[in-house]
């Protein structure tokens, strides 16, 4: 069933629980829908540079959304979603607490700013709305610039922004087989994203793309990465798109691109925020049904009331079982939290300590001078790997823990997972600063004068002074050339401390800068892992007050019941069966939002 | 300058003494007398790049044949010499067992060869052709291959950390740029000697008839890149040039059938717009009922879809036989000005290369085996390295490219050219046509030494200026005296 008939049901369930005053419910309710409404599927289109991402997307969508060109490449990323009309917006990011700020762009001027080679605009990213079908069901593709290489600082913010896609299209040409930095980011990719879908483009191109295709699968099986390799080729499906030919169309491989993206990704996804939002809601109707059959049981009386004592007391011995299980989740949880935070930042520390290793080495070799601007991209690049490589891990150890935590709610029949979406986790790696190297001395000509002349002024006075003795003028030609000769020594001396200097000052530099970043990343890295630590808390204490809330109410009703008389039991027992018979209707809608997507995938079958 | 002959002879008799130093040594003898052998035999170049940039293609097309196989899939696996002989033979080096010959097994023209399981060291191929009497050619297993033994094999090769490379100079290919191959060739910067030149490396932007979706005028696009490449700061000082090339079409040019030339000219003949919607895409084509289907499929494995698509331009452009359009497609393949440059930046120094390897080797052995009996060596190699003109020119060319030593623009350009950073000829140094005569070139080279005798003596010329104008006035002088001869 689709995502609109799921946000009419929890509007239902939020309405029947604010009837009940059982407000507590209703955050959680609130945020359920909001997940449903805005949460587009995003897919995000990757991959090393001039493999045709940008002309993907264009023939995905038949729009010229993304601009192309054989030489200048992307520089930063485009989304693309629904829109009414072609609108483009570009948009400032400046980091920190300032806020971002957008600038509509005529379409076909894009180019400009998207495809801007140093990015002179400092453009974050830009937006398209484009009026397609495909996109109407709230797919929203992203275009981005090329990886790079995983160690690249692009690859580093692109890792960072896949644990927010629902789909990941990799992007690499049929002219030759995956390369080892392809599979590198595919591997890193399948641990934070588990939907890949491979694009073998231009293989229009290429007349031996069946066996490239063939020799991907076999890359992908041995690293045992689970992606569907699915040939395309732009150029056919725009020529196919503006000649109307059909045929053209299924060779450009394009509709099985979309078959994939629209039934399995966007399918899936909807399927999941169904099933999920599904699933919240009867765990809402369950306790309400809960707190009601006991009112109900209550008033009704006579057999009943032995059930009812029955019932209560379980109820009670649910409550405390919850309040001795609320201590030890909180326990896991601190507990986790804690080892998970000093283990992220030992791992660091090291691979910190690594780097800072492997630059002396290198500053070691050479005067520091001669390489400066190559050694500090090869140090960003060396930081933002290695950023990016924790990253991944303390991504997998926080789910891991989430697991772990809600495994002490297993029993209730009902394991509700927190979405960690709501983490920022793209903050992380986003903001390592260069390395700024010490301002090198160079020997100047006049300092070398100077020096020069200090070492020769001696060495002329010394053998000028011995010279006299022998009945020589203090300057002969003796103490000259002497002069001269220490004077050249001095000069080359002070070179050689001079390099030595630098490459100490380098060294310094390179310990402060990797300290900066432990200091900074490990802040950041902290802090997100607070915020999983919050979004856990927050979560499952919420679950447990639900439960407790349940059963205090049955309790009151229980109470209630008691005191009642005859004529006011009929009423409320008319009244609960009323209720409880609408709340089934709501369950029953609620179960078939999960049970709907399975009739989907059967026809898909036929 | 003529005087390369005589810095060969020199560094041959040093090496010589240093042999006859260490005779109570097999290995340095060995050693040493490799590195001399080597300097009587011809330059080698090793092509090296990602995998699948085009190396096997290019070399087939720079030889004329097609040897080397070519395959969709990673090809290449072990590092393959291709030197020239009176007979063909293949011989196998295996890293722990003598070399033993392979039977020579040619399908469709390219060479088979059977490595077996042993790790292999290297293949030598001994080839009757004139195309490898100027040049000994290496192809090599690329780099980034997902078998990474592989790709740190090719490394190994290139730029082993101590010894000096086995080759002397280096084709790069690449395809569209990216940082790992940057990274490549930064590690092939050498250490010692002519410190850091980017004056033995030409990048080759590969595949070039891919670039822009296969279009008719996809060499051009790859023209324009390469020349935004060859300005790119990063790269002047990592190579000499960037060149775009097609190997496909340059191999299939060179080694062009006339049964192929027949099958374009039925595809001008037959009616256009069927040819058109054949020639949309690979599949397409191979279906195409105008043609034997084997025939189709041959083209597009020779060809490739664009160069297919390009001759049969071509062929209705008029022309109309088979060596004019094989000329034109080779002219277009960018393979004439590969051969150029490699002419001018390779052939033309070689002997200035050999001996700068053969230097190289020699200093890895005088540090690593101190004695008092090789001082004297160690002092005449560093006469010979402070002496030669040749390498003071190659180190201020490199350090202009490197961007250590800063000349304004325009001083620059004439510098780079004086120095023979555009190939060595005295024409191309003066920057005059290859017709020049010889009193013009006499007048040329006069003017250019007194604009730069004007600028050693300015008191305002800059240090960097006043260094760079004493050797670009040698290299004047040089010149000079050649036509004084």
């Amino acid at each position: 069933m689709s995502v609109p008939a799921a946000i009419e049901v929890v509007d239902l369930a939020l309405q029947a629980a604010l009837a009940y005053g059982r407000a507590d419910f209703g955050a959680r309710l609130r945020q359920t829908r909001r997940r449903l409404t805005e949460d587009g599927v995003r897919v995000l289109v990757v991959g090393e540079f001039k493999q045709g991402k940008s002309h993907l997307v264009n023939a995905l969508l038949n729009a010229s959304v993304c601009p192309i060109d054989d030489d200048i490449a992307t520089t930063v990323p485009t989304i693309v979603r629904y829109g009414e009309e072609p609108a483009a917006v570009v948009v400032h990011e400046y980091g920190g607490e300032a806020p971002a700020e957008s600038k509509p762009v005529p379409v076909d001027r894009l180019a400009d700013y998207v495809c801007d080679p140093g990015n002179r605009r400092g453009v974050s990213y830009a937006e398209v709305g484009v009026p397609r079908t495909l996109l109407a069901g709230g797919l929203v593709v992203v275009d981005t610039p090329s990886v790079g290489g995983l160690a690249s600082m692009r690859g580093a913010a692109t890792i960072a922004a896949l644990p927010l896609a629902d789909a990941v299209v990799f992007v690499s040409d049929a002219g030759s087989e995956f390369t080892a930095p392809e599979l590198d980011f595919l591997r890193h990719a399948a641990q934070v994203c588990p939907n890949i879908i491979c694009a073998l483009t231009k293989i229009d191109l290429y007349p031996h793309w069946r066996r490239i295709a063939e020799i991907d699968r076999r890359h992908l099986a041995n690293a045992e990465l689970e992606a569907e390799i699915v040939p395309v080729s732009s150029t056919l499906r725009l020529h196919a798109v503006r000649t109307n030919d059909h045929m053209l169309n299924t060779e450009s491989g394009f509709p099985v691109l979309i078959g994939h993206l629209r039934d399995r990704i966007a399918g899936q996804a909807g399927q999941l925020a169904c099933r999920a939002a599904a699933q919240d809601v009867l765990a809402v109707t369950e306790q309400l049904t809960t707190t009601m059959r006991a009112q109900l049981s209550a008033y009704q009386g006579g057999d009943a009331s032995a059930e009812l004592i029955r019932e209560l007391e379980l109820a009670q011995l649910r409550a405390d079982r919850l309040r001795e299980r609320s201590a030890r989740w909180q326990q896991t949880l601190s507990d986790g939290i804690a080892d998970l935070i000093s283990d992220i930042e030992y791992d660091l520390r090291d691979r910190m300590r690594q780097i800072g290793r492997d630059a002396e080495r290198e500053i070691d070799q050479a005067d520091p001078v001669a390489m400066e601007d190559q050694f500090a991209a090869w140090l960003q690049q060396q930081v933002s790997g290695a950023a990016s490589a924790n990253f991944v891990w303390a991504m997998d150890r926080g789910r891991w823990l989430a697991d772990q935590v809600a495994d002490h709610f297993a029993e209730d029949g009902d394991k509700v997972l927190p979405d960690l979406r709501d983490v920022d986790f793209a903050r992380m790696t986003g903001s390592i600063d260069a390395i700024v190297m010490p301002r090198n001395e160079k020997l100047k000509l006049g300092n070398k004068l100077i020096l020069g002349m200090r070492g020769g002024y001696g060495g002329t006075l010394m053998f000028g002074m011995a010279g006299t003795l022998v009945g020589m003028a203090l300057l002969n030609p003796f103490s000259i050339a002497a002069g001269l000769l220490l004077g050249g020594r001095t000069v080359r001396e002070e070179r050689k401390r001079l390099v030595q200097r630098r490459q100490m000052e380098a060294k310094s530099a390179v310990r402060r800068h990797l300290d900066d970043v432990v200091f900074q990343l490990g802040k950041e890295s902290r802090d997100m892992l607070r915020e999983v630590q919050r979004t856990l808390r927050n979560h499952f204490t919420g679950h447990a007050e639900e439960l407790q809330r349940s059963v205090n109410d049955s309790l009151q009703a229980a109470q209630n019941a008691l005191r009642a008389n005859k004529e006011e039991c009929k009423r409320a027992i008319a009244d609960l069966q009323a209720e409880l018979a609408r709340i089934a209707a709501l369950e029953d809608r609620a179960r078939d939002l999960t049970a709907g997507p399975q009739l989907v995938l059967s026809e898909v079958a036929r | 300058m003529n005087t390369t002959s005589g810095l060969g002879a020199s560094v041959r008799a040093v090496m010589r003494r240093a042999i006859k130093a260490y005779r109570d040594c097999p290995d340095m003898v060995a050693y040493l007398q490799r590195h001399l052998d080597r300097m009587n035999e011809p330059l080698r170049v090793a092509i090296a790049g990602q995998v699948k940039a085009g190396k096997s293609t290019l070399l087939n097309a720079l030889v004329g044949e097609e040897i080397a196989a070519t395959d969709a899939g990673e090809c290449t696996r072990a590092v393959t010499w291709y030197r020239a002989a009176e007979t063909p033979r293949v011989t196998l080096h295996p890293s722990d067992a003598p070399p033993r010959q392979l039977p020579i097994d040619r399908r469709d023209g390219a060479l088979r060869m059977d490595l077996g399981t042993d790790r292999v060291d290297r293949v030598v191929v001994d080839w009757p052709s004139q195309h490898l009497r100027t040049m000994t050619l290496i192809d090599t297993p690329g780099l980034q291959s997902i078998s990474a033994e592989i790709s740190a094999r090719t490394a190994g090769f290139l730029s082993g950390d101590e010894e000096p490379a086995e080759a002397d100079a280096v084709i790069y290919l690449m395809r569209h740029l990216h940082s790992s191959n940057v990274r490549f060739l930064e590690s092939f910067y050498d250490r010692g000697i002519a410190r850091a030149t980017p004056v033995n490396t030409i990048a080759v932007l590969s595949r070039a008839d891919e670039i822009g979706a296969g279009r008719v005028d996809a060499l051009m696009s790859a023209r324009r890149i390469a020349r935004r490449y060859g300005a790119d700061e990063k790269l002047r000082s990592l190579c000499q040039t960037v060149v775009p090339v097609s190997g496909l079409l340059a191999q299939a040019g060179r080694t062009m059938r006339q049964a192929e030339f027949a099958a374009f000219l039925e595809l001008v003949r037959a009616r256009r717009s069927d040819v058109e919607a054949a020639l949309l895409s690979a599949d397409r084509f191979a279906r195409y009922d105008g043609l034997e289907p084997d025939v189709c499929v041959d083209l597009l494995h020779r060809f490739g879809l664009s160069g297919v698509r390009l001759a049969v331009t071509l062929v209705r452009q008029g022309f109309d036989g088979a060596p004019k359009l094989a000329a034109e497609l080779v002219r277009r393949s960018g393979l004439d000005e590969l051969r150029e440059v490699l002419t001018a930046q390779f052939t033309a120094r070689a002997e200035l290369l050999k001996a700068r390897s053969a230097l190289l080797a020699l200093d890895v052995v005088l540090s690593r085996a101190v004695r008092p009996e090789t001082q004297a060596l160690v002092v005449e190699v560093e006469r010979i390295v402070a002496g030669a003109h040749e390498f003071a020119e190659l180190r201020l060319l490199s350090s202009l490219r490197l961007g250590s030593v800063k000349l304004p623009a325009d001083v620059l350009t004439e510098a780079e050219r004086l120095l023979g950073g555009l190939g060595v000829g005295s024409t191309t140094r003066l920057g005059l046509g290859v017709h020049a005569t010889m009193a013009e070139q006499r007048n040329a080279a006069l003017d250019a030494l007194s604009r730069w005798r004007r600028r050693l003596e300015n008191p305002l010329s800059s240090l960097a200026l006043t260094d760079a104008s004493r050797i670009v006035i040698r290299s004047c002088e040089g010149l000079l005296a050649e036509f004084a001869d």
